[in-house]
């Protein structure tokens, strides 16, 4: 590469003119990818805005074809049981396989393994995972066949193992190997180095790696399609179909009415604040870290 | 039984509970409605329906009325297609759907014996979307074929031009709209188009979900309807209803009898005069003779199985259930006008409601019914 | 570590099982993960049977005729949907993309780089589905007009033409190339920011400006972990399901332009799945549809990884 640059000739004002152009368009170009994102926002508040009232939030869809639409009580309550119990799932799998490549496998062949698949797993289409879920607990037989929340968590949590998984494995490794090694002369057992030191010191970078996983798998429509179904009605069993903010945008979307338009645009614009909102969360404790 | 009078008890207690907790407001009391009603006693329960998007206004309408009898009803409208679907996998209690069961559906539904109650009759209007032109533009059943098949591509043609003398047509191209789910209407639909386009039925045929030589798919009456909006030149086919919320242009179609007529409630109801009851209750009402009728007007039916006990629905639910027919039946026939859609006729009702009498739940009729 | 050593270090057996379980866990859950992605495929290919022996595999999977109502499934215009939306979508963001990882680890003053970059990876952010009511609200009509005129004024390029359905492969692959920009920009700045320093300076040092130094020491330094960071967007452009559903038309043809309605592979799932339940055939072609597009995927992100690891260490390919 570097013997064809050769020597050049002096700058001249082609050169020049070159130069500023392409950086121009270089500049231009990061402006253009801004340009959805500002306007996917200011279409969100312009018409999501408007749908928005304690009304909203207060009262469960009503399914009328004809008078009040009702608002995303249920969707909301639901997205907040659906993920919650998926992060309760991934997390604690995916610090646990984190766990095992940083401390235990390192560079062997079966972490290695392990560790190509979990990455090969990120690439893996949401919807597909769906799928998964629905051959295996919605219609297998393993269980009671039906849908439910809990079935919509478990296709959530496939999705946010490996989100998990790889994080925490980065973050582990940041941690200093002094560290272990200075409680490991001290005599402390693996178990307690792995609990009291390591985990503690990584703790701050598992949580915004978790929350990134649970800001993802938040807005994931396609997974809770066929497994936790829509329902207008809150409910707070777990082995009942349960709606969803995403599942509830999705059906509303599809309709010709301007009122559940409208009441898509407001659930989108509250699902959006809340995933940045974690988002903005898992930045903040990602600066407060040590590490990094 | 007195149902009457646990229903009133039952309605005071949840005013007095909504009043009690949110200070005397009157919408309160549908919100806590259904915390009282998982609490009480045997009448309460939850109803899971699934299926057509035609008969969803109303099964949607008579769900919030039902809400103030302690049923909870969650109509999902996937489409017949899904409906019924769903009834089979034991994720739907009931399935909504348009065209009677086929043999096929009935071998899907193995976890007992499976009956059909028709519920009402609506008109699948042919609606459009076109900058200049006004409603009740005449077309006939090969037209309207032509028009699905891509052979007349837009609003000027020949063959509509034809039919309309003295309207001034604009040449804006034709986009079709159609369903990409499994739908009752859309077999209404095509059902009608087959019966006058030979091209139509050997090329595409009848069936809940055909194979569209062009157009838009889109999901559920809504979904077409949605698209019939959103675009200049769009035409669809869309229950009445839709048509009507979205104040759609809708054609006046020419029947059996050689008379163009306009979707209404009375030519929709007229379909259902004289028609003919089977066994199985599997009635059609496309294409009626009547010269009153409009020819592409369709019944919806409720499926489930006999005992649904046996099928897995609970008891408490399965009187919620009985509650639903009963009142789809009885009160609720009332309420279908102001949706635009028309009730049973007398004859055909009272089979209805035998055949939601001999539902059971383990042997036993339901207490809600 | 050595083994004679533990003899006198050792610890008695009750105070090593914490350790032993600890690791035998982990051990546990790593393999799960393992058995999980195998259970995965066999279970696809199992359900999948009755369509890939009714149409083989290669009949489903090049077979132009999706014919639900007389039960033939052939998956061409879906495969070809998916692809050209996937292409759409590489085509409008990888050079956007990559340009502005360029600009970022280039060009941009640093106090404006951590604000910009942010605001990037915010685009990751928004759901799917807000995409979608994005695109079906806001792009497809706005963009009809456009859309016509560039038909009518380019028709003479292939696949390209003056009939604009709303809903089509072009507005699909705009979206999609939207939600692949963040991830694609994202790996190429990291691949950008190993290019040696010693390799830049040379090049100012010869006399270069800024933009011929990106092109000649940056731009082919980085060639093959770009092309990664666009094959792992082509990844998740094949897999995007909700807001292609919203905005390519639902019709299982193979359309003449890119102006044309069409379908993808994930949207006939998420359309037709819930109505195929009680249909062997039905649900089996669309489980089959998912088995290609996990394969293809799968393909895509093996190759993809193999390019970006090969181009420089990067570990944290896609975790985000």
């Amino acid at each position: 590469m570097s013997a064809t640059i050769g020597v050049l000739p002096p700058v001249s004002a082609r050169r020049r003119r070159t130069d500023r152009v392409a950086r121009a368009l270089l500049g231009l170009a990061t402006v253009v990818a801004l340009v959805p994102l500002v306007l996917v926002v200011y279409y969100l508040l312009k018409r999501g805005l408007g749908a928005i009232s304690w009304h909203f939030f207060s009262t469960d869809p009503t399914g009328a074809f004809i008078g009040d639409p009702g608002g995303i009580k249920s969707a909301l309550l639901g997205t907040v049981e659906i993920v919650g119990l998926a992060t309760l799932i991934a997390v604690p799998i995916g610090i646990g396989v984190a766990l095992y490549l940083v401390e235990y496998g390192r560079d062997g062949r079966f972490a290695a393994t392990v560790r190509y698949f979990v990455d090969v797993m990120t690439g893996v289409p949401s919807i597909v995972f769906g799928l998964f879920v629905y051959i295996t607990l919605v219609i297998g037989g393993f269980v009671t066949d039906g849908y439910a929340a809990w079935k919509g968590a478990v296709a959530l949590a496939l999705l946010m193992l490996p989100v998990v998984t790889r994080s925490a494995e980065v973050v582990l490794q940041l941690v200093p190997d002094a560290l272990r090694e200075a409680a490991l002369a001290l005599g402390a057992p693996r178990w307690r180095v792995v609990t009291r030191v390591v985990l503690p010191t990584a703790a701050p970078g598992l949580v915004t790696g978790s929350l990134l996983a649970v800001a993802r798998a938040a807005g994931e429509t396609a997974p809770l399609l066929f497994t936790s179904a829509i329902v207008l009605g809150t409910n707070f069993s777990l082995g009942q179909r349960t709606n969803s903010m995403p599942i509830q945008i999705f059906n509303d979307v599809g309709q010709a009415q301007d009122r559940l338009v409208e009441r898509a645009w407001g659930t989108a614009l509250t699902l959006v604040a809340m995933i940045l909102l974690l988002n903005l969360v898992a930045r903040l404790i990602a600066r407060r870290s040590r590490l990094s | 039984m007195n149902i009457e009078e646990t229903v009133k008890t039952r309605l005071l207690l949840a005013a007095s509970l909504g009043a009690l907790a949110l200070g005397a407001t009157a919408c309160g009391s549908s919100s806590n409605n259904s915390s009282t009603a998982s609490s009480g006693s045997s009448s309460s329960g939850t109803v899971n329906g699934a299926g057509s998007t035609f008969a969803a206004p109303v099964y949607q309408q008579w769900g919030s009325t039902l809400k103030d009898k302690g049923v909870t009803l969650n109509y999902q409208a996937v489409g017949s297609g899904a409906g019924v679907a769903a009834l089979a996998q034991g994720t739907a209690d009931f399935a909504g759907s348009d065209p009677a069961l086929a043999a096929a559906d009935r071998k899907a539904l193995s976890k007992g014996p499976a009956i059909q109650i028709p519920m009402f009759f609506g008109a699948i209007t042919v609606s459009y979307n076109v900058n200049g032109l006004q409603k009740g533009l005449k077309l006939d059943g090969a037209t309207i074929a032509d028009i699905f098949l891509g052979k007349i591509t837009s609003w000027d043609d020949p063959a509509i031009a034809k039919l309309n003398s003295g309207v001034k047509l604009p040449g804006t191209k034709i986009t079709v709209v159609h369903r990409s789910d499994e739908s009752g209407t859309t077999k209404g639909f095509t059902t009608f188009l087959a019966a006058y386009s030979s091209e139509w039925k050997s090329k595409v045929g009848v069936d809940k979900t055909v194979k569209w030589p062009t157009g838009t798919g889109a999901k559920g009456n809504d979904g077409v309807a949605a698209s019939v909006k959103q675009t200049d030149g769009a035409v669809g086919y869309v229950e009445e209803a839709y048509a009507l919320q979205n104040k759609f242009t809708t054609a006046d179609v020419k029947n059996k009898a050689g008379q163009f007529v306009e979707p209404t409630l009375a030519s929709t109801s007229a379909a259902g005069d004289g028609l003919k009851i089977p066994a199985d209750l599997g009635v059609s009402t496309i294409d009626a003779p009547n010269a009153a009728a409009y020819p592409i007007t369709s019944q919806t039916f409720v499926d489930l199985y006999k005992d649904v006990c046996k099928a897995g629905m609970k008891q408490t639910d399965a009187n919620a259930l009985g509650t639903f027919l009963n009142y789809g039946l009885g009160e609720g026939q009332a309420s279908l006008n102001q949706l635009f859609y028309a009730k049973l006729p007398a004859a055909l009702l009272a089979k209805s409601k035998a055949a939601a009498q001999s539902v059971t739940c383990n042997g036993s009729p339901l207490s809600g019914a | 570590m050595n083994a004679r050593g533990r003899s006198f270090l050792e610890r008695p057996l009750r105070a090593r099982l914490p350790d032993l379980w600890m690791r035998w866990i982990l051990t546990a859950l790593a393999a799960g993960i393992l058995v999980l992605i195998g259970y995965f495929f066999v279970r696809l290919i199992v359900e999948a049977q009755p369509a890939l022996s009714k149409f083989g595999v290669f009949g489903f999977t090049f077979d132009n005729n999706w014919d639900v109502s007389r039960s033939i499934y052939g998956a061409l215009p879906l495969v070809v949907g998916t692809l050209i939306t996937a292409a759409i979508a590489l085509l409008i963001g990888v050079p956007i993309a990559v340009a502005t990882a360029v600009f970022l680890t280039e060009l941009c003053p640093r106090g404006a780089r951590s604000l910009l970059t942010i605001l990037l990876e915010l685009l990751a952010a928004v759901p799917s589905v807000v995409y979608g009511l994005w695109g079906v609200f806001v792009l497809i009509p706005k963009l009809k007009p456009a859309e016509a005129w560039f038909g009518r004024t380019f028709d003479f390029v292939p696949f390209v033409g003056p009939d604009v359905a709303g809903p089509n492969y072009f507005i699909a692959g705009l979206i999609l190339a939207i939600m692949i920009l963040p991830i694609v920009s994202a790996i190429s700045r990291e691949v950008i920011a190993t290019v040696p320093e010693a390799q830049k300076e040379a090049a100012l040092a010869l006399g270069a400006t800024r933009w011929e130094m990106i092109r000649m020491a940056v731009l082919p330094y980085s060639r093959a972990g770009i092309t990664g960071a666009a094959m792992l967007g082509l990844g998740r452009a094949i897999g995007e399901t909700i807001a292609v559903t919203l905005v390519i038309g639902n019709a299982p043809q193979i359309g003449h332009t890119i102006f044309s309605q069409g379908y993808t592979l994930a949207a006939v799932i998420a359309n037709e799945f819930g109505e195929a339940a009680n249909n062997q055939l039905h649900r089996a072609s669309l489980i089959a549809a998912g088995l290609v597009l996990f394969v293809l995927t799968l393909l895509v992100n093996i190759i993809a990884r193999a390019i970006v690891a090969r181009s420089g260490r990067i570990k944290t390919v896609g975790a985000r």
